[in-house]
C-alpha cells in the first residue's frame, strides 16, 4: 500500500513558538508518539545547531532538522511544524521545520529525495510556507511512497 | 571531475547539497560526478572541489589543498551556480 510521504498527523500547524527549541520538541512530538524517536535525538537536534550552526537552514524560512543516524532512532520517518510568525534560528528565520530520522546513511533517502523535490518546486514550498495546513496535507498525499 | 556535498553528519542537508549541485551540473552541462557525506569521511575523501557550509568550511579546509566553498543556502540554486562558476573559471587559469 502507497502511504503519504508525511502523514497527516505528522503535520502541524501553529501560529507560532517562543524560540526555536520549543518548535524543534514541538514539531517531533508525533514522532515521539509513534515511538519512531526518543527524546534523546530531539537533545543531539538542538545539540548539532549549537555545535554546527545553522546550517540546516537550507533556504529562507526552512530547516531541515535531523542529527546523527540511529542514535534515538527506532525507525526512518518525518514530521512538519509550519509556525505562521518566523522563529530566530541562530540568526537565520524560520518558519518550517522539517524533521528528520534516519537509521542508518541510506535506507531513508528516497523518501528524503521524494520530500525534497516537494520542497524544491517553488509553488509547492509556497503553499507549505502559507500555513493552511488541509492544504499541505493534500500537497505532501500527492508525493506517495511505496511502503 | 568529483564534487563533494558535506554536512555534519552526511544524511540530511548534504543530500539537499548534491541535488542542488546535480541540478547546477546539469544545467551548465559539464563532466562531473557529486557525492555526499559527513564531515569526517570528508576529510580522508579526495575529490576536486568541496561544499560545505560556513560553518564546516574551516574544518574541511584544513584537511585538504583542494578547493572548498562555502555555501549560506544549500537549496539556492543560484547561490550553489555562482560557486561553482567560480570554482570552474579558477581551474581554467591553472
Amino acid at each position: 500500500m502507497a502511504k503519504a510521504i508525511i502523514s497527516e498527523d505528522e503535520i502541524q500547524v501553529v501560529d507560532h513558538v517562543p524560540d526555536w527549541t520549543a518548535a524543534v520538541k514541538m514539531a517531533s512530538v508525533p514522532l515521539i508518539r509513534a515511538k519512531v524517536i526518543t527524546n534523546e535525538y530531539v537533545d543531539h537536534m538542538i545539540q548539532s545547531v549549537k555545535e554546527n550552526g545553522p546550517y540546516m537552514v537550507l533556504t529562507d524560512y526552512f530547516a531541515l532538522m535531523h542529527a546523527r543516524p540511529g542514535e534515538g532512532v527506532n525507525k526512518p520517518g518525518m514530521s512538519l511544524l509550519v509556525t505562521k510568525q518566523s522563529v530566530d534560528l541562530a540568526g537565520k528565520p524560520v518558519k518550517i521545520f522539517l524533521i528528520m530520522a534516519a537509521v542508518d546513511n541510506t535506507s531513508h533517502l528516497k523518501s528524503l529525495q521524494k520530500v525534497m523535490s516537494v520542497f524544491m518546486d517553488d509553488h509547492s514550498y509556497q503553499t507549505i510556507l502559507a500555513g493552511n495546513r488541509q492544504q499541505i496535507i493534500t500537497l505532501l498525499k500527492k508525493s506517495e511512497v511505496a511502503k | 571531475m568529483k564534487i563533494l556535498a558535506v554536512c555534519g553528519f552526511g544524511v540530511g542537508s548534504s543530500m539537499v547539497l548534491k541535488m542542488t549541485l546535480d541540478k547546477v551540473v546539469k544545467d551548465l552541462d559539464i563532466d562531473a560526478t557529486v557525492e555526499n557525506t559527513d564531515i569526517a569521511t570528508a576529510k580522508a575523501t579526495d575529490a576536486d572541489v568541496y561544499f560545505t557550509s560556513q560553518e564546516l568550511s574551516p574544518d574541511l579546509q584544513e584537511s585538504t589543498k583542494n578547493p572548498v566553498y562555502a555555501v549560506k543556502k544549500y537549496m539556492d540554486k543560484g547561490e550553489v551556480r555562482e560557486k561553482l562558476e567560480k570554482y570552474l573559471s579558477s581551474r581554467k587559469e591553472e
